[in-house]
């Protein structure tokens, strides 16, 4: 439960609305206080629904069905005019849709042969340079980046090689947006590996592999150097890695911590403070936590090559929400500390974490 | 015998008795007096004194004082009244005995009454402490709550104000693109004026051209700017694949780090069944460690038969079929081995085998069957039986249909067999 102390933050819940299908992700429209739940009707069709936050309510403006059940989406690669939502569906279609006229989409391609686990975006909301490009990972083992304005083809393919047995990928991230020519796509598996590749020299930059299936990864920002990495797994474990500074062999530091019992969901940072995340957990428990640099980021080895020196991180406030998973968690870019989060016991849930000023 | 205390005096008032009984040399214990409500005992053995009182007294409010070689008793009587002697005078053993006992059970009951008494106001303060904490708990999670529900009402008023901030600033942002969409339009219109009054036709045209932009009203002053960011968006990246390999994972689910010990015994014993199965240990005894592996002895075959060393992959095969003959794979391989050394007979029996161990046909042995057919196929065909080399063909084709290989292979046997059909 949440603990008293009068500087920390809060973990207050607003607003809570009972659905009546799979919630698999929510995601807030950016410069608005709308939000969507995408997810699986009872009879096997997608739903999308758009809320508005009203008071101390959820009002539901549009309804929107589909096909195939929609597992994952992102605003990010659209301009904040535009706001088109792309989502992956269990049919390994990526697919974007203008909400305001949703019964075509303005971009679709069948991208993978399974069910695409993890979307991001990169390029859009005014965010970053370069060209809007999204980015899928999907059960076929394979992570593919498209550009909207590409038709069919992905512009960047991250395939197992010929022969060899594919794992499921379950999450992709972007990251090293900071201008037109660098980006990074980072993929996590469920066997555990982390493969971060850079599409500039579109060669794989690092890999790694932490002991349990990857289920979340994310940048802290995208848009600028590389800075942190979070990646969480399951057995309750996640790792952030400092990726400022590369070494040859040893690749990035990063310190663990095992936080949670069950696995760890989604882990997801704060777009007004990149050292602040939070992570949700498998017994439908969110943790907020901060992150501290090390007094020297980087330091030299017995060869001389530069090594990354991992900070540490700290638990600000936890509060258990729900007796089932939390799989999904999105913070609104317009309102500091407004996010809501999605379980598996079809509820959407509004929460506002107060004193975030004060961290 | 008791020693009989008779030295005592006393004396009353209207309400109580005093008693001094002088004890010499004597230790007393409030154990040692007993007190009914007409019976009065002191026993220390061997002394003893004992009274039957005139009238009943009120025991539980009176008292001894004990000190000095006396003890002074404060009766308190039951009712006012003077009494006549201290005792009352029976000869009466009986009757004596009787008041003792009467005496003794009266003094058990009460003492029974005592204790209940007790247990109740000890049950009742208890009740009282449980209550008391309960309420400071409550009072405690009611402080909790009214910080969070404060918090939350703040958190509220908060949201509700950025909403109609949101909603003020949109309204504002339209109000201006309307205003300046209006400033332009009274521009151009100002210089259609202008130039209508200097030329005619020529204007018209100009003006035309000039009015197209405005009329895409609202989105063109956004248009404009989206076109320029748009000629800065960088054309798409060329498309290109980066091949990637996996950590080797036996299992399709996903790797937990509590089940990596599990999942290592599994492994284990699997490839110690597959090790021996068949061994005879008088052959076994003199060969090394690795050779008593199967598995080990296949890859040392297979790697023999990529380098074409025909017979040693053979022997290779050989020792590990000793071993453990259930492999279908060892004597799928065999038979690719005779094949090459032109082992025809052989090669046949060898597929044979490996086809009977890889029953039942599933998906799984799929591949293997495929190759122990195509085998025995090619090895029948060689040896100039078309027709059963057709049917192995057939049934390699019926399980993998787009092989192109042996469709082709097929097509040529086909021909041969009408070719010899057509000579004979």
């Amino acid at each position: 439960m949440s603990s008293g102390g009068p500087e920390r933050p809060q973990l207050v819940a607003h607003v809570q609305q009972a659905l009546n299908y799979t919630l698999f992700d929510c995601k807030w429209v950016p410069r608005s206080a709308r939000l969507l739940c995408l997810g699986s009707a009872a009879r096997g069709t997608g739903l999308l629904q758009l809320y508005e936050l009203r008071g101390g309510r959820l009002a539901l403006l549009r309804e929107i069905e589909k096909a195939k059940p929609i597992k994952c989406g992102t605003f990010g690669a659209t301009s904040l005019q535009q706001r088109y939502l792309a989502t992956g569906d269990f049919g390994g279609n990526l697919n974007i849709w203008n909400l305001e006229a949703p019964e075509i989409p303005v971009y679709s391609v069948k991208g993978h042969k399974e069910i695409i686990n993890s979307i991001d975006g990169v390029g859009g909301l005014g965010i970053g340079e370069g060209a809007p490009e999204i980015v899928t990972g999907s059960r076929d083992g394979t992570v593919k980046v498209w550009d909207p304005r590409q038709k069919d083809t992905p512009v960047a393919n991250m395939e197992p090689v010929q022969g060899e047995s594919k794992r499921d990928c379950w999450t992709v991230a972007f990251g090293n947006a900071y201008n037109q020519e660098e980006r990074v796509v980072c993929a996590g598996y469920d066997n555990g590996d982390i493969k971060l590749f850079d599409l500039k020299t579109m060669s794989l930059r690092w890999e790694t592999n932490i002991k349990n299936g990857v289920c979340s990864v994310e940048f802290d920002r995208k848009d600028v150097n590389m800075n942190k990495l979070v990646a969480t797994s399951l057995e309750g474990k996640f790792h952030v890695f400092d990726m400022r500074t590369q070494h040859p062999t040893k690749g990035f530091a990063s310190v663990s911590e095992k936080a949670q019992k069950s696995t760890i969901w989604q882990v997801r940072h704060l777009p007004q403070n990149r050292d602040i995340f939070m992570t949700s957990g498998g017994a439908g428990s969110l943790h907020l936590w901060k992150y501290e640099y090390p007094a020297q980021r980087s330091k030299k080895d017995s060869e001389g090559a530069e090594m990354g020196v991992a900070g540490s991180v700290s638990l600000l406030q936890n509060v258990t929400l729900s007796t089932q998973p939390i799989s999904s968690l999105d913070w609104s870019p317009d309102k500091k500390g407004l996010c809501v989060c999605g379980a598996f016991d079809q509820t959407v849930r509004v929460l506002i974490v107060t004193k975030l000023n004060k961290v | 015998m008791p020693v009989w205390l008779r030295e005592y005096s006393w004396r009353q008032t209207g309400s109580a008795v005093y008693l001094s009984l002088p004890l010499r040399g004597v230790r007393v214990t409030p154990a040692n007096i007993f007190c009914a409500d007409q019976y009065l005992k002191v026993s220390i053995p061997p002394f003893l004194f004992e009274a039957i009182l005139y009238a009943p007294i009120d025991d539980t409010n009176s008292t001894a004082k004990v000190g000095n070689g006396i003890i002074f008793f404060t009766l308190y009587k039951k009712e006012v009244a003077m009494w006549d002697s201290l005792t009352l005078a029976t000869a009466n053993k009986e009757k004596l005995q009787y008041l003792r006992e009467n005496a003794v059970l009266k003094a058990h009951e009460k003492a029974k009454e005592e204790t209940k008494a007790k247990k109740v106001t000890k049950q009742e303060h208890k009740k009282y402490a449980l209550e008391a904490t309960m309420k400071l708990e409550e009072a405690e999670r009611k402080r909790i709550e009214d910080l969070k529900e404060k918090e939350r009402q703040k958190v509220t008023k908060e949201l509700a104000l950025w909403k109609k901030q949101q909603k003020d600033a949109e309204k504002q942002k339209r109000v201006q693109k309307e205003g300046e969409l209006h400033q332009e339009v009274e521009q151009l219109k100002e210089k259609k004026k202008e130039k209508m009054n200097k030329t005619r036709i020529p204007n018209e045209e100009t003006s035309e051209t000039r009015l197209k932009p405005t009329k895409g009203c609202h989105g063109s002053y956004s248009m404009f700017s989206e076109n320029l960011k748009e000629e800065q968006l960088p054309a798409p990246r060329s498309a290109a694949t980066i091949k990637i390999n996996f950590t080797s994972r036996v299992f399709p689910t996903a790797l937990r780090e509590s089940r990596i010990a599990e999942e290592e015994e599994w492994l284990r014993k699997q490839a110690e069944a597959r090790r021996t199965v068949s061994a005879d240990l008088s052959e076994v005894e003199d060969l090394k460690e690795e050779e008593k592996n199967p598995d080990w002895l296949k890859d040392k075959g297979n790697k023999m038969f990529a380098t074409g060393n025909y017979l040693a992959a053979v022997n290779a095969y050989n020792l590990a079929v000793r071993l453990n003959n259930k492999l279908p794979l060892l004597y799928l391989n065999r038979a690719a081995c005779h094949l090459k050394l032109r082992n025809l007979h052989k090669a046949i029996e060898d597929s044979s085998k490996a086809l009977e161990l890889l029953t039942p046909p599933v998906p799984h042995n799929e591949h293997a069957r495929v190759k122990a057919y195509v085998r025995r196929g090619t090895a029948f065909c060689q040896l100039e039986l078309y027709a059963e080399g057709l049917q192995d063909y057939e049934a390699a084709l019926k399980i993998d249909p787009k092989n192109k290989t042996i469709e082709k292979d097929a097509e040529k046997i086909r021909h041969l067999i009408r070719g010899t059909m057509q000579d004979s």
